[in-house]
């Protein structure tokens, strides 16, 4: 079955390779944003992990211990800081773009801002550290009974 | 007020990179030991490498975020701008290995819920072996106990019937349906007259009377038990043993008799002692009822002789009255004698009672009657104890005695053999123990019980009166002794049989009587 597969689609390539030639018969070039693109995408893609994480552990009946409670706070912080992290990134575009000297704007306020996204990514990992030493501790007391 | 804001950013950014380098490898730590700690749990796994991928996140941001200021603050933009798209880089792909382990978490910890509940389900299952593997060797034990206690108590039980069946002084058999015993006791095996048991050792073969036998199988088989039965059993060695007999069929599931189980008592001794005592009752009451006959009759045969004699004065010796008077006076004299010997048998003629030398009455005796063995061809052998103590006794009857005696022993051997006297002390009982055996026929076991009643014979009409044994009885018992018969003897050194007829005499010894008529 797989051998088969693995012949249609490399006969099918063979086809389109030789009946569309053109454009895509060469290597296709990166344009300077696309490193900005795919960074931005994985801080979503980060997210949407974490955020699924946070809503399964929470609806999961078996982890309702402290632990879990720490590593679901360390999911919300963390969301929270790829937000801070990805509107930095923006800002960080619309603040190269103004002139030197401008005034004060939402803009110069949003990226400052954003450039203490420590503040919130810091706590993240000592929630991640906390939840990690209270499953040890629990682990140490379950393998002691 | 800018440079301030800038440095306080610079300094949150360097610290905090600073930190979070720090807490991730804190987490990684804690992450590490934790799935060192619980290896099989899919969970701490999962973290584990949630930890790595932070970890190398957080180092690559860190560094990244300090190299830039340091780069910045040093006048080495250049280089930062260099440097910057590698890190940017390194983070972006950090960001989605981070992302992707998250993701996998979920078949991850779905494949783990599956693995643990089987786990579970297992571990439920091996709890619930364990508990009933422990009940049963609780179980086991209790059982192990039980079978000690058990075993204990029947060791108990099997020494005290064992003890009871070896030390029994009856007989304890277990046979089969055949009679063939497989299992009886040492006072049983002697009984028998054995020492060990012997090959084809059947029960059935030693009862005497086959009649007796087919009553005790059928009773066997149709009631299912024997109870006070007597019979008698013939041993190894002839002798015959009375027995008072109980057994049980022994039965299998089906109720088919396989078996039998039984104790037997011996009752020869008390039934030899009971004969004896209703033999010498009988003797009593025999002598009373002479007695009285012999005194009755004793006046008129006088009176008979008497007129008689003085008749036979009145007629001539050649007249055919004075022969017939003749008569009468022979057979009259002949009723006395009869009489006399009734008296002598009931104790109720006078006795003249002396020391006597029991040897020296039987070479008395012997002097008138050998001669007369000697003809018929039979021959006299002495063994007489040369110390022999005396004893009280009427020396006429006492003669009287052996005169029978050896009367008897010549009409048991009329084509000859030997008369045997045997005279011995037993100093234990105080008593003069004389034997006279011959080798003669012998007595029948049905006879011998009447031997001694007066006018017992087995001789022919008129050739004996029957009252010889009986006055020998009344005479040895008069003197305070006892006369028994043996027939046929027993060798006490080879135990064998020997042919022939013994009387044992005892006679209490003089000084031993002479106290008791003192008395």
């Amino acid at each position: 079955m797989i051998n088969r597969i693995t012949i249609s689609i490399s006969i099918l390539t063979i086809f389109l390779l030789l009946g569309l030639p053109g454009h895509s018969w060469a290597i296709q070039p990166h344009g300077e944003p696309e490193g900005m693109y795919v960074h931005q995408m994985a801080h979503v893609l980060f997210l949407g992990a974490l955020a699924y994480l946070y809503l399964h552990t929470r609806s999961t009946p078996d982890l309702v211990s402290r632990g879990w409670r720490y590593l679901r706070l360390f999911c919300l912080l963390s969301i929270a800081w790829n937000i801070v992290a990805f509107t930095g990134h923006i800002v960080a575009d619309l603040h190269g773009q103004r002139a030197p000297g401008a005034p004060l704007d939402i803009v110069e306020i949003l990226y400052i801002l954003t450039r203490m996204d420590h503040f919130v990514f810091v706590p993240a990992l000592f929630a991640l550290m906390f939840s990690l030493r209270t499953f040890y501790l629990e682990a140490g007391e379950e393998k002691a009974q | 007020m800018i440079a301030s804001t800038l440095s306080f950013a610079i300094f949150v950014d360097l610290a905090g990179s600073a930190m979070v380098i720090l807490l991730s490898f804190l987490s990684l730590r804690f992450s590490y030991f934790l799935a060192k700690r619980q290896p099989d749990n899919f969970l701490w796994g999962f973290l584990f490498y949630f930890s790595i991928a932070m970890s190398a996140f957080a180092i690559s941001r860190g560094v990244g975020h300090i190299a830039r200021q340091l780069l910045v603050l040093n006048n080495h933009v250049d280089s930062w701008e260099t440097l910057s798209p590698y890190s940017g880089g390194i983070n972006t792909l950090l960001l989605i290995s981070v992302s992707a382990v998250t993701i996998y978490y979920h078949k991850g910890l779905a494949a783990y819920k599956i693995i643990r509940n089987e786990a579970e389900k297992l571990a439920a299952a091996n709890l619930k072996l364990a508990d009933t593997a422990s009940q049963l060797q609780k179980m086991n034990t209790y059982l192990e106990e039980m079978v000690e206690e058990r075993t204990r108590d029947l060791s108990t039980s099997e020494k005290k019937f064992r003890h009871f069946f070896e030390n029994s002084k009856d007989m304890v058999y277990f046979c089969n349906m055949g009679g063939e015993i497989s299992d009886i006791n040492t006072s049983g095996l002697h009984m028998l007259g054995y020492e060990t048991p012997p090959k084809n050792f059947n029960l059935l073969s030693f009862f005497k009377n086959h009649e007796t036998l087919e009553r005790y199988l059928t009773a066997l088989k149709e009631n299912g038990f024997v109870s006070d039965f007597e019979l008698e059993l013939e041993t190894r060695d002839g002798t015959t043993r009375h027995m008072l007999l109980t057994a049980n069929s022994i039965l299998d599931r089906q109720g088919n008799m396989i078996g039998c189980e039984g104790i037997a008592k011996d009752m020869t001794r008390l039934r030899n002692m009971t004969e004896q005592l209703i033999n010498q009752e009988k003797m009593a009451s025999v002598g009373q009822m002479a007695a009285g006959v012999a005194h009755e009759i004793n006046t008129p045969l006088g009176v008979i002789l008497g007129y008689a004699q003085l008749m036979m004065d009145d007629f001539d010796e050649k007249d055919e009255v004075y022969e017939n008077l003749k008569v009468i006076e022979r057979q009259t004299k002949a009723c006395r004698k009869i009489v006399a010997d009734l008296l002598k048998f009931s104790r109720q003629s006078e006795s003249a009672k002396t020391a006597v030398n029991p040897n020296d009455v039987i070479e008395d005796v012997l002097a008138v009657t050998e001669h007369n063995l000697n003809i018929n061809h039979i021959h006299v052998q002495r063994r007489y104890t040369p110390s022999l103590p005396m004893v009280i006794g009427d020396a006429e009857k006492l003669r009287q005695v052996f005169i029978n005696l050896f009367n008897n022993s010549a009409h048991a051997m009329e084509n000859g053999g030997e008369i045997i006297i045997t005279t011995s002390h037993d100093q234990a009982a105080d008593k003069v123990i004389v034997t006279i055996r011959d080798t003669g026929t012998g007595i029948p076991d049905e006879i011998k019980p009447k031997i001694f009643d007066p006018f017992f014979t087995t001789k022919e009409v008129g050739k004996g009166t029957g009252l010889g044994l009986a006055v020998t009885y009344g005479i040895i018992r008069d003197h305070g002794g006892t006369v028994t018969v043996e027939s046929p003897m027993q060798d006490s050194a080879t135990g064998e049989k020997i042919q022939g007829t013994a009387f044992h005499i005892t006679l209490p010894i003089a000084g031993k009587e002479q106290n008791a008529i003192n008395e």
